[in-house]
């Protein structure tokens, strides 16, 4: 327990919740490894949907591949924050604190905000475009900046343990 | 133009791998230690279990596995009881003051790897 951390964060961790995931066997374990395999399928998605945005297969039709990707993108983002907030409540008093835990935050706020952006300005420009229409600048920058984002999130989660 | 953000994105990728090493980065490997005493206080939890044990200099805080690693390598929470007598093999941290990583340790002369 790190008592510099802000009361909620001690609260938390000290929680029976913080407890129980601890000290059971298989929990702290389920959650890093469900963790990885929801960024993988995510990082999968997100990857199909920013590339299409920027401009890589020309052939298919943005708005659909959009609606697909999206769905999958949408399940595996609850996965992520179910598991991470299952490893975050473990250990959220020192995980708070870790600056690059901090900059990951920073980070997720930029890539979400990136996709509010993205679907009040520009989605409803792209959805009907045909196969091979050249993309708007607003599409192609926002899925670089998405890629750009969500990948430094990722280096930066596995980099925690580390700071 | 896209073929050159693919391989930014690879890069980065690569990059992130290699930040992402391993947890014994901020421990003094060259200078391996044993602390050997009785343990005083035992976490049995996850990510690690720690203990305190009093050595012959201080009483150090040791940082031992996964407890899932634990249980399958036969180091059960009885095993590292307080009370029990342990030694632990490893190194001291750079960072944290009175803290070892230890990469086995022994218990009523049964050795316990922890990597």
């Amino acid at each position: 327990m790190n008592e510099a951390a802000p009361a909620i964060f001690v609260a938390l961790e000290g929680s029976a919740l913080g407890a129980a995931i601890r000290q059971s066997s298989w929990a702290y374990m389920a959650a890093n490894v469900g963790h990885i395999v929801s960024l993988f399928v995510f990082a999968g998605a997100i990857a199909v949907m920013d590339l299409r945005m920027a401009g890589a297969f020309a052939a298919t039709s943005p708005g659909k591949v959009l609606h697909n990707a999206r769905r999958v993108v949408i399940l595996a983002l609850i996965g992520l924050v179910l598991t991470g907030a299952t490893l975050f409540t473990a250990e959220a008093s020192h995980v708070i604190l870790n600056p690059v835990f901090q900059f990951k935050l920073g980070l997720i706020a930029l890539g979400l905000l990136n996709v509010a952006l993205f679907e009040f300005f520009t989605a409803p420009k792209v959805r009907a475009l045909p196969p091979l229409a050249p993309m708007p600048a607003g599409a192609r920058a926002a899925g670089i900046l998405s890629l750009v984002t969500w990948v430094a999130v990722a280096a930066c989660g596995r980099s925690i343990a580390y700071f | 133009m896209q073929r050159a953000f693919a391989i930014l994105g690879a890069l980065l990728l690569a990059s992130g791998a290699a930040v992402a090493h391993h947890g014994w980065g901020s421990y003094d490997a060259a200078k391996p230690i044993t602390v050997a005493g009785p343990i005083l206080t035992s976490k049995y939890e996850n990510p690690h279990a720690t203990l305190t044990v009093r050595g012959s200099d201080k009483v150090w805080t040791v940082t031992l596995a996964p407890t899932f690693r634990m249980e399958n390598r036969g180091a059960k929470p009885e095993v590292v009881a307080v009370g029990k007598t342990v030694s632990a093999y490893g190194y001291a941290s750079t960072v944290e003051k009175d803290e070892m990583r230890a990469e086995r340790i022994t218990v009523d002369g049964k050795t316990y790897e922890m990597r």
